[in-house]
């Protein structure tokens, strides 16, 4: 069985005498979904283009299913790529591009229409088959492309930013096309959109100038095995009479380590022992004394939200 | 031809190709005339005319036979056929690099293989563009009654596969060059100036070589550097002599196999 999907040792990569990527190490298990995030200049975009073989690293390993990127006699076929802002050729028609992708992955010539059809069919662009490429609007274009990334079923797939631009229910589709292919690959996704990433990826990279700063799984990177957060209504302070935070009573909770209000987000985190509840455990009691004390709850949540663990990082 | 620029190229090509046939055709009507019709005084002319051009005796009496409108216009369509393959191929890739279709496919395909297919694909182009043009002027030349269907299949057609390798060595640099720049405007620049220094060293070099031919009145063997200029090969293609022909069919193929290889390895170790 293969290790990683995907890993990367000690990969640098430099643009003249600019260092985009600086010594990067990460692997990525067979089956994940997992997220590369960071702020622009983060090296996200170069981690994927040495990824999808499209550049060259200056120095280190870079291995998708144990092959370098740019072995396409045995990845074409294992490897499905959505790149950004790269434009579909102009002059084919949707149905001609995607049968030409089918065939160069080895797909047999009876079977390619067939598979491509089915893959835009995924997309929700089954009408568009006859349409230039040239024709499409963003949104379409950026289906389309979708459908070749994950045509013929492949191993693993790398899709960079896959919702940008699209507009909110074209995004939605997309989310909804990449978490029905949780479990039936490995995929790749560096995106700006961290609250897409939270619910769709299973683990994340968080990239800031170049170096990793902090990976694991979306639970290690969020806390949210160890912390749960609740916003409470404007005007509440803290206390013991009806309607105040009883920060004392949530610390002499058995399974509480540590519980802080902070007056000015309106908001308590709860900091508790992992091995001894689980969250939705701690949820339940904390939000029984709030309820019992009164206090106008307007939002439960589980770790810090990634966006928040990002802010904090970058 | 789906694009605007391909109908365009191809409209101005064909009109070009008009264009040239007529004034191919009416040329060798004007020197049939000036010759009063007498064949051996006319042939006597033409491998006079080609004799003093190349300073290939063998060859100008060779060529003297071959109809001097299909000449003429093979002579235009060489002499044009850089700047059809400039503008034909100078965004072959580069086009492709700087809009990044090419990421769709180099996931797919070796690059290498992405790189001898759009040469030879570009080479096609240009060779079926050129067959429709000289079916073109073959069609003028026969309606006026200039060239028999055997000359048409003998002569029409070996003028063609030489324009076609000649062609073949503009495509394999003008591939070269769109394939080591992102922007097109670059390398359709850098095309024109590599092919107008070609065309330059074969100038220069034929210029030189016919002036001391006339000074001393002894044919001069062309010096290397015209050979640089890969029109320089029509006149050993046309030879009778079939070492020359086989020679020049080499270098001109083997040019574009060392480019394919090169460009290959190039385009390999770019980023895309």
């Amino acid at each position: 069985m293969q290790a990683a999907a995907v890993r990367l040792d000690r990969v640098s990569k430099r643009f003249g005498p600019k260092t985009a990527v600086d010594g990067v190490t990460f692997s990525i298990d067979v089956g994940s979904v997992h997220g590369l995030i960071g702020p622009n200049g983060a090296g996200k975009t170069t981690i994927f283009s040495m990824l999808a073989g499209y550049l060259e690293p200056s120095a280190g390993i870079v291995e998708v299913l144990g092959l370098a990127p740019k072995t396409v006699d045995r990845l074409r076929a294992r490897l499905g790529v959505l790149p950004q802002d790269a434009l579909l050729p102009a002059g084919d028609t949707v149905g001609e591009f995607l049968v030409d992708m089918a065939r160069l992955q080895d797909i047999p010539a009876v079977k390619a229409e067939g598979c491509a059809r089915q893959a835009l069919d995924e997309v929700t662009g089954k009408d568009w088959w006859g349409q230039r490429c040239g024709s499409l609007s963003h949104g379409m274009a950026k289906r389309v492309a979708l459908a070749q990334a994950f045509l013929g079923e492949p191993e693993v797939v790398l899709l960079d930013e896959p919702t940008a631009g699209l507009d909110p229910r074209v995004a939605f589709e997309v989310r909804q096309l990449v978490a029905a292919k949780k479990g039936r690959c490995t995929i790749v996704v560096s995106s700006h959109n961290l609250q897409e990433l939270e619910s769709l990826c299973d683990g994340a990279v968080v990239l800031d100038r170049g170096r990793v700063v902090a990976s694991g799984t979306m639970s290690e990177l969020t806390a949210a095995n160890e912390q749960v957060r609740m916003l409470v209504a404007p005007g509440t302070t803290r206390g013991t009479k009806s309607g105040q935070v009883p920060v004392q009573e949530l610390r002499e909770l058995p399974v509480v380590k540590s519980a802080e209000f902070d007056e000015e987000r309106l908001e308590i985190a709860v900091l508790f022992e992992r091995k001894q509840a689980d969250a939705e455990t701690v949820i339940g009691q904390v939000l029984s004394i709030l309820l019992r004390n009164q206090v106008r709850i307007s939002g439960v949540s589980k770790g810090r939200g990634l966006e928040q663990r990002v802010m904090d990082l970058t | 031809m789906r694009s605007l620029k391909g109908i365009a190229l191809g409209v101005i090509t064909l009109l070009g190709a008009l264009v040239s046939a007529l004034v191919c055709v009416s040329i060798e009507g004007s020197d049939r005339a000036q010759a009063a019709a007498a064949n051996e005084v006319y042939a006597d002319l033409k491998r006079q005319a080609v004799e003093k051009a190349t300073g290939d005796a063998a060859l100008a009496s060779y060529v003297a036979s071959a109809p001097s409108s299909l000449l003429a216009f093979l002579k235009i369509t060489i002499w044009l056929a850089p700047m059809l393959v400039a503008l034909v191929g100078f965004d072959g890739v580069a086009g492709e690099l700087q809009n990044r279709t090419v990421r769709y496919w180099t996931v797919r395909t070796r690059r290498s293989s992405y790189f001898a297919g759009k040469l030879l694909g570009l080479w096609a182009v240009v060779a079926l563009v050129m067959l429709v043009i000289h079916l073109l002027a073959d069609g003028v030349a026969l309606a006026r009654g200039y060239v028999t269907v055997g000359e048409l299949f003998t002569w029409g057609l070996r003028f063609w596969l030489v324009g076609v390798l000649i062609a073949g060595a503009w495509m394999a640099i003008a591939t070269l060059i769109s394939s080591s720049f992102r922007a097109p405007v670059t390398a359709l620049m850098t095309t024109f100036v590599v092919f107008f220094g070609l065309w330059l060293c074969g100038s220069v070099a034929f210029a030189s070589r016919t002036m001391k031919t006339l000074s001393t009145g002894v044919a001069v063997a062309p010096p290397w550097y015209e050979y640089l200029y890969p029109n320089a090969y029509d006149s050993m293609l046309l030879s009778p002599d079939s070492g020359k022909v086989l020679t020049a069919v080499v270098v001109l193929v083997g040019f574009v196999a060392v480019v394919i290889v090169g460009g290959s390895a190039l385009f390999q170790r770019r980023d895309v």
